[in-house]
């Protein structure tokens, strides 16, 4: 006889929730159509970088100088992963919004709630469906990395292992904003319509107010795409992983308060307000971290070595006042070739635009125009350059300090290549697509995997 | 008393869905939550089960509090008109949930001989026939631990043959100890089954008992489950 005590639900296993959820990624159409349509996406502009990588390798052969300018990071990898950032701003949403949103449309939400799970529990799986998603996903683009090195091309582990982090972070970024969207949407293609409202605007913030100082640099930093460009450029910075996950993390939070369909409405929005609230703190301590690590091989977010060193010694705060509008190209350079990498050094360098943040056409009859003010301590000094040959030796005047020797042998080759360009394109538009439908197919098969099933027939069929 | 069910009530704007509804249930009875269509059936069970919020009430399990949040370790529910897992097969389903309440393939064996779903072991739950549904559901119901199984319309889809066969896997999981609480608006299928009526109309009871003492409230002696719940109703 059966007992009448409670069954406890801590005791449940992880494993058959985490099985079951994989198995429900690899059997929908969504995952396999997405990847049918990242191969000739990744494949296009894998062999259009291809391209223009060796035709700048082939004016590099005859200069040294050249030759040092060419990155795979910048001439194959960002281009080529640039497809993946397509495709998981516009398709991922639809897969990842099947690992919860199929559950609500289809009525099993009402069994998943009961399992011996906790809410934060189901989620989490779901988030692991989401990041093996992810990872089935960028397939093409990981074997793009295999024939990029079988062709000759060089990688840097770290600016490889930076960038793809990047693209991960992404990936889950929009998973738990579609895990979110499916919580609170009763069909999978209102959740669609929530994430793709967050993905695509952030798409076009991108490229509307990208740029333009003021509130509209405010609103354009809140861009999902902002995640990915610190990574393209080589950077790898705590602050801006922590305030990412802390994202991530919140958005599942709100996925996890607003999953047990048994829980009143009322009570979901306070605890809602209290998510909200813990991420917003999270994500304003993690932007005061400015921690960064520069990956790149050429250290193009950094000094020489020999100038960090002696720069890390200013103790004093430098204040770098701007006579430039934001969006002259003057300041974009300052800011690229000069203020980055001072601020990666100097955690006491303040950075001021004259006059508040004024426009060209304000800065029309500004004497001043196209100066930048460096004071350090009681010493001021003004320079029109945008190049750290003039502003270093400019910095270390101030601080009174004599500038550094050059360490010899430092300099960074480049690594020049022309590759042949047919089989990415075979691989890409043939071999892989075929693989994949292959392992659809794989996927479709009757399941004959368990013992029960023969044990289960005979016995039915004896009796 | 296994369950104590004490005012609950649910409105949907100026509609009461259900009102004032009190019952008890015993361990190991079958009881039948009758009614018709709109009458408040599955709101209760999913009340019950603690997956739709009430507006007021109480559960009690064996006479302590049973707060939503806790339902589902004493009550698992098997809903009506779902489709779960459409692209599993059937053993993956099965086995889902067997291994998430650790039960031995013996276990998941007997279980899919009671419900006589061998033939469908290999099929995609969305190529289910509705009948073939019904047994998969009524399966992961019993492959489950909990005390009490609530089931919304366990017989709908099935012909007379397999109610009766379902209707007596029911009895045989009742006579283990398993106290079953089924939803059903076919009344010949619930006076074949049930122990135990609660009668239910415009969400509110209109009669409790076995069919002798809804018999002797109504005043027919010999009126069947139909005839006393017209009378009630």
């Amino acid at each position: 006889m059966r007992s009448h005590e409670m069954f406890r639900v801590q005791d449940a296993p992880l494993r058959p929730l985490l099985v079951k959820q994989l198995w429900e990624i690899v059997s929908g159409r969504a995952l396999w159509t997405m990847l049918l349509l990242v191969c000739p996406l990744i494949g296009y502009s894998f062999f259009q970088a291809m391209s223009l990588y060796g035709e700048a390798s082939a004016t590099a052969q005859q200069s040294q100088v050249l030759a040092r300018t060419l990155s795979p990071l910048d001439g194959v990898l960002v281009p080529t992963l640039g497809a993946s950032y397509l495709a998981v701003t516009l398709l991922f949403p639809f897969v990842a919004i099947r690992v919860l949103g199929q559950e609500k449309e289809s009525g099993a939400l009402r069994l998943l709630v009961q399992l011996p799970y906790r809410s934060a529990t189901l989620v989490g799986a779901k988030l692991a469906a989401v990041l093996a998603a992810w990872t089935l996903a960028n397939i093409p683009a990981f074997s793009m990395l295999v024939i990029w090195s079988m062709s000759g091309g060089h990688l840097s582990a770290p600016e490889t292992w930076n960038l793809f982090f990047g693209h991960l972070l992404y990936g889950l970024l929009v998973g738990a904003i579609a895990l979110f969207s499916a919580s609170v949407s009763e069909s999978a293609a209102t959740a669609a319509i929530v994430t793709l409202a967050f993905t695509i605007g952030s798409w076009v913030l991108d490229f509307t107010v990208a740029g333009r100082p003021g509130l509209l640099e405010w609103i354009a930093a809140l861009s999902l795409t902002q995640v990915l460009r610190t990574f393209e450029q080589g950077l790898l910075s705590v602050g801006l992983v922590l305030g990412t996950v802390a994202v991530l993390s919140g958005f599942a939070a709100l996925a996890t308060v607003w999953l047990p369909p048994g829980v009143p409405t009322r009570l979901k929005v306070m605890r809602s307000a209290v998510c909200i609230c813990a991420t917003a703190i999270v994500l304003g301590l993690a932007s005061q971290i400015a921690v960064s690590i520069d990956v790149t091989e050429d250290r193009r977010n950094s000094f020489p070595v020999s100038d960090q060193r002696v720069l890390a010694k200013l103790g004093e705060p430098l204040v770098v006042t701007v006579h430039l509008a934001p969006e002259d190209p003057r300041y974009a350079d300052l800011q690229r070739n000069v203020l980055a990498k001072l601020e990666r050094v100097l955690p006491r360098m303040t950075v001021r635009l004259a006059g508040g943040n004024p426009s060209i056409v304000t800065y029309a009859d500004d004497d001043f125009y196209g100066e930048v003010e460096y004071s350090y301590g009681s010493r001021t000094d003004i320079s029109r350059s945008t190049s750290p040959r003039e502003i270093l030796p400019l910095l270390y005047g101030l601080a009174n300090i004599s500038p550094p020797a050059l360490a010899p042998g430092s300099d960074y080759p480049g690594y020049p290549l022309i590759a042949r360009r047919w089989f990415p394109l075979l691989w890409f538009f043939g071999g892989l697509p075929l693989l994949i439908i292959f392992a659809w197919w794989w996927s479709c098969r009757p399941s004959r995997s368990l013992a029960l099933v023969s044990q289960g027939r005979s016995r039915h069929e004896s009796r | 008393m296994v369950l104590n069910v004490d005012s609950l009530a649910k409105r949907y704007g100026e509609q009461a869905a259900l009102a004032d509804i009190t019952f008890a249930v015993r361990a190991s009875e079958i009881v039948g939550i009758i009614g018709p269509n709109g009458a408040g059936k599955t709101t209760l069970l999913e009340g019950l089960a603690g997956i739709l919020p009430m507006d007021s009430g109480d559960i009690r399990w064996c006479g302590k509090p049973l707060p939503p949040s806790r339902r589902r370790e004493a009550i698992f529910y098997v809903p009506d008109g779902v489709r779960p897992y459409r692209d599993q097969s059937v053993d993956r389903v099965l086995t889902f949930f067997a291994d998430v309440y650790r039960r031995s393939v013996d276990e998941i064996v007997h279980t899919i001989e009671s419900t006589g779903l061998a033939p469908a072991l290999g099929k995609r739950v969305q190529s289910l026939s509705k009948g073939y549904h019904r047994r998969l559901m009524l399966a992961l119901g019993l492959l489950t631990p909990h005390a009490m199984l609530v089931m919304d319309e366990p017989f709908d889809g099935f012909d007379l043959r397999q109610t009766r066969d379902i209707a007596d896997v029911l009895r045989r999981e009742a006579a283990t100890g398993r106290t079953l609480a089924l939803a059903i608006h076919q009344l010949a299928d619930a006076e074949r089954v049930c122990d135990r009526f609660i009668l239910l109309a415009d969400g509110r009871i209109r009669g409790a008992g076995t069919l002798n003492d809804l018999q002797v409230q109504t005043g027919l002696a010999e009126g069947s489950l139909e005839d006393i719940f017209l009378a009630l109703t």
